[in-house]
């Protein structure tokens, strides 16, 4: 009897000479990308009108085309040719389909449009590495400039660019960081599903955020860019070219972001395993499909946000320079109305993987289910009223600060459930401290000086002080890298021996732990202690005052960067020569610890039926 | 009497209690929660006074009691968190094989109950503390408009200049008289800056072509430093000026300097 995998991959490939999907992968989408890029740039240098502004008309040309290297590198890849086929009445046929698949292919699939969900997460898993390498490289050069003052490393212009490019980066590597790799490789097998719900779409968007990563390079070699990853209008409006980059990398992105995030939400909500009830999900699914659902919404908004400061220096339409009518306020409602959503974006995913943890390595139930699922919903619903408390201090209208202090407060009380499902599932439990448990630690106090360090920041008066200082910087890395990265970090290791067949190196991953979250408490003390004695945040110098808290927060750095350095050689080094993993190396009750290693192309040989959620640990107790 | 021995009562919630506070495990807990409880006040009530700067206003004094007492507001979830934490670790388990299966425990709706209920508590006290202060501080404001000094605070890429409208003064100083209640009227020539003077707790956002206010009293004499605590191109690091508190009659003596009339 053959299996339903071998019955799909016995299937004829179509002949490579006659179809022309067979021949598009990443180098053609690089030439065709390339070619449209130059093709703009110099049509448009030489047709546009001359009495045109110097600076509106430099603005033009760099964002049609990045837009046009965009569009033409997916067309080169073959991303538009679906729905090509659907403008001629046609359709991709069953081969061509399983040819996109990936089927067979070897490590060829991973350079082109695959379809497969695995193949789009462990692209996004390199991607995402990639990401966080060079956001992590800007990091120390950050930290080497303010590790003594005087501004003796780098020009200030090179600082505000690498606070700004390091900004974004980080940003949109962590909103991607959990639910690109594992929401893309492991979510679906998790759920039961033999696929996403649509998995060209799937492709789509991790080549569109493939298409930003060049852009948003050039913001380096178009002069950088000086306002931050905020973008504050009228400084943005002002900014010389390099801005450009900025505005058409978060307009890329935000178009990856609908993409996924429709995608994952409809194959959570209609692809689940029969008997698969919405009590019986797992804790990771429900906590990554309502990040991105969080992020639908999100992210249009500094999408509009960014077409409209392109308008603003390409046509002078004046959304946000004051000079002409527009408004700040606007821009800075626009961004936060994102931005304070989107932390959550990244926090949620992060925390939902230590809960998986949580119960396999104490070997004891999910500690309320029902808790945890109200706890993510309550800081999505939350998250969505609290933009404002980013402007307490910019005069846009103090009356509203109580309020938004009042709402900004409330998340304590979602915040709080989480914690406690966590604490509540290691109660009286005996943990196995392998390296994807030891970050549950490392979230818990995380979060507590994260968590904490917030409620000052939520409130008005404190605020006063606080805004815009060193404090609110080591804050929000406390939440955002000590709980969200943490959390993604113990999934790679968790979910590594699935996803490459072997297991993580084991002495490394310690190594590298204790490195990072030693490096991380002293790098973060130093600036909490920095901030409250009154260091503004994004300087290139500083007074003589702040100099020993600013060594010990350098000091704490490399150590952050020696242990990713670490983790980095663990990663690659235990993928080609790692401990051939067994098919559920830690003994978890999820349904992808029940698919052997190389994944079937459709996951499953028989659709499977579920009928508990997946945390029956332990021992009935009297 | 005797006839009732034999009777097997159902435990009152009092007695369940004292017995539930009797198992080893909640007494470990307890005890670590207290320790750790202790740890944060102490460290709060210690380490943001020795940090932050001089306190120089009524503003200033509000901002470090409230860092202080919100520290205290949260240092019971900080020890029952780090309780659990301690002692979870100290149990753990050893060896290259999964653990033993623990007590299959999946709910208990007393505890996320009790937990919610002081988590909330523990929050509304901090929301109201942080209203209270809120509104002190805008009546306070209110109060003392009449009689305050009124400095127009302007933002350039990248100094601060300093107004003083009502004494004929123009400077790149920031130089106020003790005891005297002053409002700043803040605005910007270019892009956005936040005024704040550090030691006065007072912090507000300079836009272009609009006006925002911030008003406090200076209590100590000593010196302010002002920054730049919003990104505004290149030199922002450099934005800083500063200033000083004053007695009455030196702050007179410098407007008189300065070539305005005193108040």
């Amino acid at each position: 009897m053959t299996t339903l995998s071998q019955q799909v991959s016995n299937r004829p490939i179509p002949n490579p000479k006659k179809s022309l999907i067979t021949r598009l992968n990443m180098g053609t989408g690089l030439i065709v990308g390339i070619a449209f890029a130059l093709a703009t740039y110099y049509s448009m240098q030489t047709t546009l009108d001359d009495a045109t502004l110097n600076f509106q008309r430099n603005n033009q040309v760099l964002l049609a085309t990045m837009f046009m290297w965009s569009i033409g590198f997916l067309v080169g890849i073959g991303a538009f040719i679906g729905p090509f086929r659907w403008l001629i009445g046609k359709d991709l046929t069953a081969e061509e389909q399983l040819y996109l698949a990936g089927d067979g292919q070897g490590i060829k699939r991973y350079f082109k449009y695959c379809t497969d969900h695995k193949v789009v997460g462990i692209q996004y898993l390199w991607g995402v590495i990639a990401m966080l390498a060079v956001g992590g490289s800007m990091a120390m050069m950050i930290r080497t400039q303010l590790a003594q003052p005087g501004a003796k490393f780098i020009t200030p212009s090179i600082y505000n660019s690498l606070v700004g490019l390091h900004g974004i980066t980080m940003i949109v590597a962590m909103i991607i960081v959990a639910t690109g790799p594992f929401g893309n490789f492991i979510m679906p097998i998790m759920i039961g599903a033999a696929d996403m719900a649509f998995p060209r779409l799937n492709a789509l968007s991790w080549w569109v955020l493939f298409t930003a990563i060049p852009v948003l390079c050039s913001a380096w070699f178009l002069g950088g860019i000086p306002t931050g990853w905020t973008a504050y209008a009228p400084l943005s409006v002002q900014a010389g070219p390099g801005m450009n980059a900025f505005i058409a990398t978060i307009i890329i992105f935000a178009v990856s972001t609908a993409v996924a995030g429709a995608n994952i939400t409809a194959t959570v909500i209609s692809m689940r395993a029969k008997g698969m009830t919405w009590n019986r999900v797992p804790i990771f699914v429900i906590g990554a499909t309502i990040s991105v659902a969080l992020a639908v919404p999100a992210f249009p908004t500094f999408m509009v946000a960014m077409i409209q400061t392109a308008m603003d220096r390409t046509f002078l339409t004046g959304f946000f320079d004051s000079n002409v009518g527009g408004s700040g306020w606007l821009y800075a409602h626009l961004f936060w109305i994102m931005g304070h959503p989107e932390v959550y974006v990244i926090l949620l995913p992060g925390v939902a993987i230590l809960m998986e943890i949580v119960p396999v390595f104490v070997r004891k139930p999910l500690f309320s289910y029902t808790a945890a699922v109200v706890g993510f919903a309550g800081i999505a619903g939350l998250s969505v009223l609290v933009w404002a408390h980013h402007m307490y201090m910019s005069g846009w209208l103090p009356m509203l600060n109580g309020p938004f202090m009042v709402t900004t407060e409330m998340i304590s009380i979602p915040t709080g459930l989480i914690f406690l499902v966590i604490l509540g599932t290691l109660w009286n439990g005996k943990p196995w401290l392998k390296v994807p448990m030891l970050g549950v630690y490392a979230f818990l106090w995380n979060m507590l000086i994260g968590g904490i360090t917030g409620l000052y920041l939520s409130d008005v008066p404190a605020d006063n002080y606080l805004h815009g200082s060193m404090y609110v910087t080591a804050h929000f890395h406390y939440t955002l890298m000590g709980a969200a990265l943490t959390g993604a970090v113990a999934g790679l290791s968790y979910w590594y021996p699935k996803m490459t067949g072997r297991m993580l190196n084991e002495r490394a991953g310690y190594i590298s732990f204790w490195f990072v979250q030693i490096g991380f408490q002293i790098l973060y003390l130093g600036m909490f202690i920095a901030g409250a004695e009154g260091q503004p945040r994004r300087v290139s110098d500083y007074a003589q005052m702040y100099a020993n808290s600013n060594r010990i927060s350098t000091f704490g750095a490399y150590l952050i960067g020696t242990g990713f350095i670490v983790l980095l050689w663990a990663v690659i080094h235990s993928w080609r020569n790692g401990v051939i993993a067994p098919m559920n190396p830690w003994g978890a009750k999820t349904l992808e610890w029940t698919v052997p290693y190389p994944v079937p192309l459709v996951n499953f040989d028989t659709p499977p039926v579920v009928t508990s959620d997946p945390y029956g640990y332990g021992k009935a107790v009297k | 009497m005797s006839d009732h021995n034999d009777v097997h009562l159902e435990p009152t919630p009092g007695e369940r209690f004292s017995k539930f506070l009797k198992r080893g495990d909640i007494r470990e807990t307890l005890a670590w929660a207290a320790f750790y409880t202790a740890v944060f006040v102490v460290l709060g009530a210690y380490f943001y006074p020795k940090w932050m700067p001089t306190v120089m206003s009524t503003d200033m004094k509000a901002i470090e009691r409230l860092m202080v007492v919100f520290t205290f507001i949260s240092a019971p979830v900080c020890g029952f968190v780090m309780s659990i934490f301690t002692q979870t670790l100290r149990h753990r388990h050893k060896g290259d094989t999964p653990p033993p299966d623990g007590p299959m425990i999946r709910n208990n709706r007393l505890g996320v109950a009790v937990f919610s209920g002081v988590a909330s508590l523990l929050t509304l006290t901090a929301v109201i503390y942080g209203l209270i202060e809120l509104n002190s501080s805008a009546e306070a404001a209110t109060k003392d408009a009449p009689n305050a000094l009124v400095v127009e605070v302007t933002g350039n890429q990248w100094v601060w200049s300093f107004n003083y409208p009502s004494l004929g003064v123009e400077s790149n100083m920031l130089n106020l008289p003790i005891d005297r209640p002053v409002i700043f009227r803040i605005t910007s020539a270019d892009v956005n800056h936040s005024f704040w003077p550090v030691q006065l707790g007072v912090k507000a956002d300079a836009n272009h072509l609009a006006t925002t206010l911030a008003q406090t009293t200076p209590t100590k004499l000593g010196t302010i430093d002002v920054k730049c605590a919003e990104l505004c191109g290149l030199y922002h690091a450099y934005m800083e000026t500063s200033g000083e508190v004053m007695t009455v009659s030196d702050f007179n003596n410098w407007v008189t300097a300065q070539g305005g009339h005193s108040a």
